[in-house]
């Protein structure tokens, strides 16, 4: 059982079967692309298909239904197959262009024309290549060994590497000398194409992977999303940025509109450069085939809704109209707008990229601190599926798919999305359950109990705060470095979640101490038992408080935001010191969780916190000051540089400038007062009450001098 | 050597001269030129015929003419033109040189060739 359609063949209608209907359409197109090359092609393909017409009618005048597919065969065997009548071909066309010159030759004239074609040509040399043959057709046209052509290419890159170029695109390849092959033609592929097909094009014209085309246009892209961030990460040689960067997109844009567009099958092959014959026809025929039913009847559709618009014009016409009348303004703005779309695109993705790359590589180092953070069971599954799913996956899922798409691989492509894209579902139900199990173990805060340590002589006149060296070896270079989580090593991690107040002791004359452990936990229970974990000693030795350098917090009892916090009370005369590895003044330690009581404002405040390490202190009745004056400064302006002084000075001289308006004015005021009625006077003199025995001294001078011996006085007044 | 691409390009030489001298004796459509070549024993394939009427209709050699039939779409008959009996005339010319040349040349007795040449006998 066959499908029968009708065709319109050359004029008449002709009932065919559907597999006879391809196989004639094979053949006709094959004949097309053997006689591409011919000045007559088109007559030559019609007069072929009126004699196949004429067959067929004589087949259904015998009285079959319809066109089968021996019919068909036997036809094609009665005109013959192109690579029949291949070989006849070259030469009788070359016998024949000579001979349409000139009606008659003689034998002379004969070898003349000989002699002009074999004229040497410079061709690329297909057979001794290494790039695009350029060096070999060199050496071949001026009869040298290509090596030595090669080696002044190489010696001389730098100035032969656009000629190069140039000379690729413009020398023909020896390929075209062969019979039947087409020369190479740079033409846009329709059907590897991206956004317009230039690359693919471009790929095939130079024999090379169609990525490489797409990277070097992608490379700009690539350069401002860097750029534009600052990083500076690449650098790209100066010659690509010089060649490729400022225009890429115009270089596209150019190109796209330029070159042809490859779209028949011969029209296909010249594009790859392939030798036209039956064989290389056939196989991407055969390619071509796989989706020629679907396109086939998209072409219905597109022919059908264009013809409705256009009125008459139908079939072959049709489609090329369409096509042609489409590479308008519409097809361009579609253009701008795809690469609009496309870099933006390439924007986020590579930003995304960038950050899950950063935060991934961020929380993999974090994994020697895993232990301490993470109790085991389910937290610890919903970590490692945070990291992995949910940060790696779509880094490596979106690297892949640029890939993908730039290298145009496409087999399973739905497998591979669907697998990433649960895989990242699952990283999100890992990160989801992460932090809510985190937050369960860190919703709760221990009860506060302040502890006394009892120094052995609290009488002391300074004290000094000072780590004692540990007695246990910790590395702290792991590479990625997390506050407070300062060092490491194979059974604990040591805070530096220390921090000292500084008070000023009421009452006696004594320095006291006194510690507060904290600590988050699930429970009330929980973060009470972690606290009461907390090993830390503190004791005195003559004048220095030894404290221990951190926190040690072994596995089992993971980081649940334990601290220290160190009130000292320092009385009023007495002295303070805290070297620097001691621990922390202001509170920088990271909080995971929430606070959900403010029960530690009290150990909080501004004031306490305010001392730097290594700066020695006095209490004083107001609160602590440091010893030497030069530390004042630097505590003031902490931030300011040496500019502080004399900024100090000109906003003085500011001062004292004002100053001396204020009483000049002052002073006119009081004279224009004192030459008026004294009510008036009296009324003025109430508004500057303040300096009233020296105005009236001034007042007096300013009555009876002229005005010099008034700016006199006033001088002096200022001065 | 190839023997086959000797033998076909041999042919090929004389094919459009054995063309044009079927056409010359009057109008004619291209399948009968087909087959009055293999009745001569001489086989020729639609395919390479076409190509090479249009080229030589083309070059002025040829001309054609519609003629409407009963067993399909019109048919094209081609004919004659004045350059073309010109052109055939030519080519007859060379042919029987060539012919002549031949004949003489491999009918001759090998001990003349070899006797005749100076180069052999010193």
């Amino acid at each position: 059982m066959k499908k029968v359609i009708n065709i319109n063949f050359q004029g008449r209608v002709i009932p065919i079967e559907e597999t006879a209907y391809e196989i004639l359409q094979h053949y006709t197109e094959s004949l097309r692309s053997f006689f591409m090359n011919e000045e007559g092609r088109d007559e030559i393909i019609n007069d072929i298909e009126g004699r196949i017409a004429e067959l067929f009618s004589e087949v259904l005048k015998k009285g079959s239904t319809c066109i089968k597919d021996d019919d068909v065969n036997a036809v094609i065997n009665s005109i013959g197959r192109p690579e029949d009548f291949e070989d006849d071909e070259g030469k009788v066309q070359s016998q024949l262009s000579g001979e349409s010159k000139k009606q008659s030759y003689s034998g002379a004239e004969q070898q003349e024309a000989y002699t002009t074609s074999a004229r040497r040509k410079l061709y690329r040399d297909e057979n001794d290549k290494i790039l695009g043959g350029v060096c070999s057709g060199l050496a071949d046209y001026f009869s040298i060994d290509p090596t030595v052509v090669r080696i002044l290419f190489v010696i001389f890159f730098g100035v032969t590497f656009i000629p190069y170029l140039i000379l690729w695109v413009a020398i023909p390849s020896t390929a075209t000398q062969q019979i039947g092959s087409a020369r190479k033609r740079l033409m846009r592929d329709r059907d590897g194409k991206m956004i317009g097909g230039v690359c693919s094009g471009l790929a095939h014209y130079f024999n090379v992977n169609v990525w490489i085309p797409r990277v070097l246009f992608l490379i700009p892209f690539l350069s401002f999303v860097f750029q534009w961030h600052n990083w500076g990460m690449f650098n790209f040689p100066h010659f690509i940025n010089l060649s490729f960067s400022p225009g890429a997109t115009l270089i596209y844009i150019i190109l796209w509109l330029i070159l042809p567009e490859a779209k028949t099958t011969s029209e296909k092959l010249e594009m790859k450069g392939e030798k036209v014959d039956l064989t290389s026809i056939k196989n991407t025929i055969t390619e071509e085939m796989k989706g020629v039913q679907e396109r086939v009847s998209k072409f219905g559709k597109e022919a059908a809704t264009t013809a409705k618009e256009k009125g008459k014009q139908f079939g072959n016409e049709v489609s090329g109209v369409a096509r042609r009348s489409g590479r308008t303004l519409g097809d361009i703005i579609l253009l701008l707008f795809k690469i609009f779309a496309y870099f933006i695109l390439a924007v986020v993705l590579i930003a995304v990229v960038g950050a899950l790359f950063g935060i991934g590589i961020a929380l993999t180092g974090m994994l020697p601190l895993k232990n301490y953070l993470i109790s085991s069971g389910w937290q610890n599954v919903f970590a490692w599926g945070t990291l992995i799913l949910f940060i790696w996956v779509p880094v490596v899922g979106i690297i892949t798919w640029i890939i993908r798409k730039v290298a145009r691989i496409k087999s399973n492509r739905n497998v591979m999305t669907y697998v990433f894209i649960s895989l990242w579902t699952l990283g999100w139900v890992c990160v989801f359950g992460l932090i809510s199990s985190l937050g369960h173990d860190f919703s709760s805060h221990n009860n506060v109990t302040e502890q006394n340590i009892s120094l052995t002589n609290a009488a002391v006149q300074k004290l000094e705060l000072k780590a004692q060296p540990m007695n246990k070896y910790y590395n702290s270079n792991f590479w990625f470095h997390l506050e407070p989580f300062a060092a490491i090593n194979s059974d604990s991690v040591y805070l530096r979640n220390v921090r000292i107040r500084i008070v000023k002791a009421e009452g006696d004359s004594l320095f006291h101490v006194k510690m507060v452990k904290l600590s988050n936990g699930s429970g009330k229970q929980d973060a009470d038992r972690r606290a009461s974990n907390i090993n830390y000693t503190i004791f005195q030795k003559d004048s220095l408080l030894m404290l221990d350098k951190g926190i040690a917090i072994t596995p089992n009892d993971k980081f649940r935001n334990q601290s220290i916090i160190i009130t000292v009370a320092v009385p009023v005369g007495k002295r303070i010191l805290i070297h620097e590895d001691a621990g922390w003044g202001n509170y920088e330690h990271i909080q995971f969780g929430w606070n959900d009581d403010n029960w530690n404002n009290n150990y909080y405040d501004e004031e306490a916190a305010n001392w730097r390490s290594d700066v020695e202190y006095v209490m004083t009745a107001t609160g602590l000051r440091p010893v030497h004056p030069e530390d004042e400064d630097h505590w003031n302006n902490d931030n300011e540089n040496n500019e502080a002084p004399q900024r100090l000075e000109e906003i003085e001289r500011q001062k004292r400038e004002l100053e001396r308006e204020r009483k000049e004015l002052e002073k006119s005021l009081n004279r224009d007062s004192t030459r008026n009625d004294s009510s008036k006077y009296e009324y003025k003199q109430e508004v500057p009450a303040k300096p009233a025995a020296k105005q009236t001294g001034q007042k007096q001078n300013g009555d009876i001098t002229s005005p010099d011996t008034y700016i006199y006085s006033t001088k002096r007044f200022t001065m | 050597m190839d023997i086959q691409n000797t033998q076909s390009q041999m042919r090929k030489g004389v094919l459009e001269f054995c063309i044009l001298s079927v056409i010359r004796h009057g109008e004619a459509y291209p399948s009968d030129i087909v087959d009055k070549l293999k009745g001569a024993n001489l086989n020729i394939l639609e395919g390479t015929l076409y190509p090479l009427l249009t080229r030589l209709k083309n070059a002025g050699l040829l001309t054609y003419r519609w003629v409407e039939s009963n067993s399909g779409p019109p048919r094209k008959y081609f004919l004659m033109t004045e350059t073309g009996l010109q052109f055939y005339g030519e080519l007859e010319r060379t042919w029987n040189e060539l012919a002549d040349a031949v004949k003489a040349l491999t009918e001759m007795p090998a001990e003349i060739i070899l006797t005749e040449n100076p180069h052999l006998n010193q």
